[in-house]
């Protein structure tokens, strides 16, 4: 009974953290389900209402209600706004959303920082409320007994509008089948705006009333985010019953949890969201029908403008029908050429083979030039951008090849940053020995952590690699005695490139080091790629029920690619090390995951080179200009990251191979998309996008042949 | 009622339907039938809006509404039953009838459903009101479905195979069912792929083959003698 009692202010403080993060929760829940917007600027919508909050809030009841008034509307717009910038990605799927969001989310911290400076802002409860009131036997907070109710009140009513009104019917009419809810008469476009304002308008409300308990500050959006996502998974999507039990579930770990077992609580979350997740993999966390499938709406803004321009004669682009014509010899020298066989001749096969080695020469010929125009900040900025090259390649082979769209590559980045710096400390100096060994370490930790994540499809793999990464991140926090904690690793020797080497200390040494590691490792990752086991890889992408048919083992290929990305995030950790001489926890984190899968994204996320070379523009962006513009790389990152999802749906890699290619239309027999070059697909004929969203069996169509000309896809759960 | 002239559609790079023309006066059955792959439910979702038109027109009541999206559509007048039902999983029925009332925004010449009238038509709703949609037998979804399309008040309605998978009793109810409706004034657009249940109720029947019109009988003449019906499916079988 003692023990209950002295836990009895952290279990009512865990019943409102609980609250508070339902009405979020529940936002979120209802936008992803409803409208298939996988909302990452929600946090950012809380900060906007915590902010209102903070600076209206004067000590009066004046004060919080407009506050209130104010926040809540801001937040309401702002879900407008979101609205209104995702529905013209509807058909492209639900990454392309996450990631404009992410985007978004990026600027409006970055701006709200801006306005309101880079400190926490305190909040002044009203005066009548800022006092302590007797709590079986306890003194509390009268403030935030006040909050339980109006969260009370505030989940009431939400749950009462979407249970018993015709609005709220509407909105589940649209989450079960946008067409049909359409031939009522209603716009599902009207409905999804409608929910993600009300989202909007209850993430603001919640800011505004929650200020005094997650308070407005320069990670309060993340930290909004990320627990909500937890809620969102352990509820589960379906019921506003388990949202809200999750909700409180994840309010007492908050608090409840730090004050009983402080070392354990920050694993418990996200092992949790792990364990609710691999649990229900079979059945997939409730896909909804986010993008319209069927109803041909008008193709979005930016694609017609992107065709149009396709259309446009510059000077230096070859006409669209040479082009065409190219295309079509190529494509009928390569049939003849294979038709030949044994009959080819000894100059086609060196032509292909130059043919096939032509990115990794242009790569090569970049990073040999880039010292003569670089100067050394710079020079060192493109040594941890290949670090980071490598970690979108990791991300591209999983998300582009195995279709499992991925937030935790950072794991065994992080993985193999640790083990090289560990080697280091121990005097194993030796570069290729710190790259092999910490490949290695990052392949077995894929081993282990792989089961949970291939069998997942579609979004579900989204949010457990964040809870790998996450859980990740908070062990490398955690096991200070190892990781150094938050402080993170620094002070070991320096890498030598090769045996009895010079340390490398120049910038210059230091950028050929991992310039050669990269192209290596990129080399080797091409050639398995494009072997007969990388259009195994395709073929289980593009048509999984017909590869098991036919008896590949398609987990198991599954593994082997993850495996294998694990082992470039390792070795691209490893560069991490040498590049930059030390490592912490922010070096491994989300943002640093958001950053490598917009990196694939921008390359054409099929596309290995276009990776390095997308990972190159985000360090560019954020490092490099935002030096000439200090204080706002968020917000260039962010503009990156929508410019990317707008102008770039089907990424580099798209724009090599050209527009008019959507134009040939037709089925999957177009190889001319390897002339990309990159080892895979370049863009899907048609238009369909970069990542076009899960087909159910029903329309799938005919099986395509599983080639690598085929579409990317992500995965879905069974349906 | 429902005019469609020039009309072609498809899907990603293929054409379905080609260069359709078809006219479904007020009152009137209009059956469409034709083998799997013929083209009906492209022309059905074609002119519910649910798909965009490549060349054509569509008029509804003379309104043009070619292109316009699906709940433009609804609202000019158009109710949709779609082929498999797709009644919403997690609304009961008495939601399904809330939502879907829409008190018609002009006065036209029919009398407006509401939900009386129509649990009155469909009394089986009325006892199932507190049921998912899902949890209902597939004909009570049948029933669901049309009730949904009806309370919109529409002048023309499109039937997508409303006898698909259900038994025999049920699909001469239904078809009854059709009937009267367009005895109440409706223009019903009705497509299946079974010639006997089409002809049974139909004022006109035409049949679609590979997307073109390959023949276009009069509905009286066809219950009379179903052979030249029955010839029409056939050679148009290949």
């Amino acid at each position: 009974m003692g023990a209950l009692d002295a836990q009895l202010v952290p279990a009512v403080d865990g019943v409102a953290y609980g609250l508070l993060l339902f009405v979020v929760a529940a936002g979120l829940s209802l936008a992803f389900g409803t409208a298939g917007v996988l909302n990452l600027a929600h946090g950012t919508l809380y900060a906007v209402g915590a902010y209102t909050g903070a600076e209206l809030s004067d000590g009066t009841w004046g004060g919080l209600v407009l506050g209130l008034v104010a926040g809540t509307a801001a937040a309401c717009a702002a879900g407008a706004v979101l609205s209104a910038a995702t529905a013209p990605l509807a058909r492209r799927g639900h990454l392309d959303q996450a990631l404009l969001t992410f985007g978004l989310a990026l600027i409006g911290g970055n701006l709200l920082v801006e306005g309101f400076g880079a400190d926490e802002m305190p909040v002044r409860v009203p005066d009548a409320l800022d006092t302590s009131v007797d709590l079986l036997g306890h003194r509390y907070p009268a403030y935030r007994l006040g909050f339980i109710v109006m969260a009370v009140a505030l989940a009431a009513v939400g749950t009462w509008v979407l249970t018993r009104t015709r609005a709220g019917a509407a909105v589940r009419a649209a989450a079960d089948d946008p067409e049909m809810l359409a031939t009522t008469g209603l716009s599902p476009r009207v409905v999804h705006t409608g929910v993600l304002a009300a989202a909007g308008a209850l993430a603001g409300a919640a800011g505004v009333l929650g200020a005094p308990i997650i308070g407005p500050g320069p990670s309060t959006g993340d930290t909004v985010l990320m627990l909500s996502l937890v809620v969102v998974v352990l509820g589960g999507l379906r019921s506003l019953w388990a949202t809200l039990v999750a909700a409180i579930g994840v309010g007492e770990v908050q608090t409840l949890g730090v004050s009983v077992a402080p070392d354990w609580a920050p694993y418990l979350l996200f092992a949790a969201m792990a364990v609710v997740l691999i649990l229900r993999s079979g059945r997939g966390l409730a896909e909804p029908h986010g993008p319209e499938h069927g109803a041909d709406p008008p193709p979005d803004p930016a694609e017609r403008l992107r065709r149009r321009l396709a259309r446009v004669p510059w000077p230096w682009r070859p006409a669209l029908a040479e082009r065409r014509a190219k295309a079509a010899a190529r494509t009928a020298a390569k049939a003849a050429a294979a038709d030949g066989g044994g009959a080819r001749t000894g100059s086609g096969r060196v032509a292909a083979a130059a043919r096939a080695a032509a990115p990794l020469l242009a790569l090569i010929a970049v990073l040999a030039l880039l010292p003569t125009v670089l100067d050394a900040y710079s020079l060192s900025l493109a040594g941890y951008a290949l670090a980071l090259g490598l970690l979108a390649v990791s991300v591209t082979v999983v998300t582009g090849y195995a279709g499992l769209p991925t937030l935790g590559q950072t794991a065994p980045f992080a993985v193999g940053a640790y083990t090289t710096a560990k080697l280091a400390e121990n005097d194993w100096t030796v570069g290729p020995v710190q790259v092999a060994i910490s490949a290695v370490a990052a392949a077995a930790f894929c081993v282990v952590t792989g089961p949970a994540v291939i069998r997942a499809r579609g979004t579900t793999v989204l949010m457990i690699t964040v809870a790998v990464g996450e859980l990740t991140a908070i062990a490398i926090g955690q096991w200070k005695s190892v990781t150094g904690g938050t402080d993170g690793l620094a002070g070991f020797p320096s890498t030598q490139a090769f045996w009895g080497g010079e340390p490398l200390f120049e910038e210059l040494a230091i950028y050929q080091y991992a310039a050669v590691v990269v192209v290596c490792v990129v080399a080797v990752a091409l050639v398995l790629l494009r072997s007969p086991a990388g259009k195994l890889l395709t073929g289980s992408r593009e048509a999984e029920e017909r590869m098991r048919a036919s008896g590949h083992p398609v987990t198991r290929y599954l593994l082997v690619a993850y495996v294998g990305a694990g082992a470039l995030a390792g070795a691209g950790g490893s560069l991490l090390i040498a590049v930059q001489s030390y490592v912490s926890p922010a070096d491994v984190g989300f943002e640093i995951a958001a950053l490598a899968l917009l990196a694939a994204v921008i390359g054409g996320i099929t596309s290995v080179i276009g990776a390095l070379v997308g990972a190159g523009l985000i360090v560019y962006t954020r490092d490099w200009l935002a030096g000439s513009w200090p204080g706002h790389g968020p917000l260039l990152l962010g503009v990156l990251f929508v410019a990317a999802v707008y102008l770039l749906p089907r990424g580099l890699a798209g724009l090599v191979s050209g527009a008019p290619r959507a134009a040939a239309a037709g089925g999957g027999d177009d190889k001319g998309g390897h002339d990309a070059g990159e080892g895979g697909p370049a863009g899907r004929p048609g238009g369909a996008g970069r990542l076009p969203a899960p087909r159910s069996p029903a329309d799938a169509g005919p099986p395509e042949p599983a080639d690598a000309g085929s579409p990317v896809r992500v995965r879905k759960g069974p349906t | 009622m429902l005019r469609i002239s020039g009309l072609s559609a498809g899907y990603h790079g293929g054409t379905v339907l080609h260069d359709l023309d078809l006219d479904v006066p007020e009152g009137s059955v209009h059956a469409v039938v034709g083998h799997n792959g013929a083209g009906k439910t492209t022309l059905v979702h074609t002119v519910a809006g649910l798909l965009r038109p490549a060349t054509g027109t569509v008029e509804v009541a003379g309104r043009d509404v070619t292109g316009r999206p699906a709940h433009r559509i609804a609202r000019a007048g158009v109710g949709l039953v779609p082929q498999g039902r797709r009644v919403f999983a997690r609304l009961t029925v008495a939601e399904h009838i809330r939502l879907a009332h829409r008190p018609p925004r002009a006065a036209g010449g029919a009398r407006p459903w509401t939900p009386q009238r129509v649990l009155d038509l469909l009394p089986r709703l009325g006892e199932r009101s507190t049921h998912r949609g899902t949890d209902l037998s597939g004909g009570e979804q049948q029933m669901l479905a049309l009730a949904r399309a009806l309370l919109g008040s529409p002048r023309v309605l499109l039937l997508d195979e409303p006898t698909e998978g259900l038994a025999p009793v049920l699909v001469g109810q239904i078809l009854d069912l059709v009937g009267t409706l367009a005895g109440e004034g409706l223009a019903v657009l009705l497509v299946s792929p079974s010639p006997a249940s089409a002809a049974q109720c139909a004022d006109t029947v035409t049949v679609l083959t590979s997307g073109r019109v390959t023949a276009r009988l009069d509905g009286p003449a066809v219950r009379k003698d179903p052979a030249e019906l029955h010839e029409a499916m056939a050679l148009t079988a290949h």
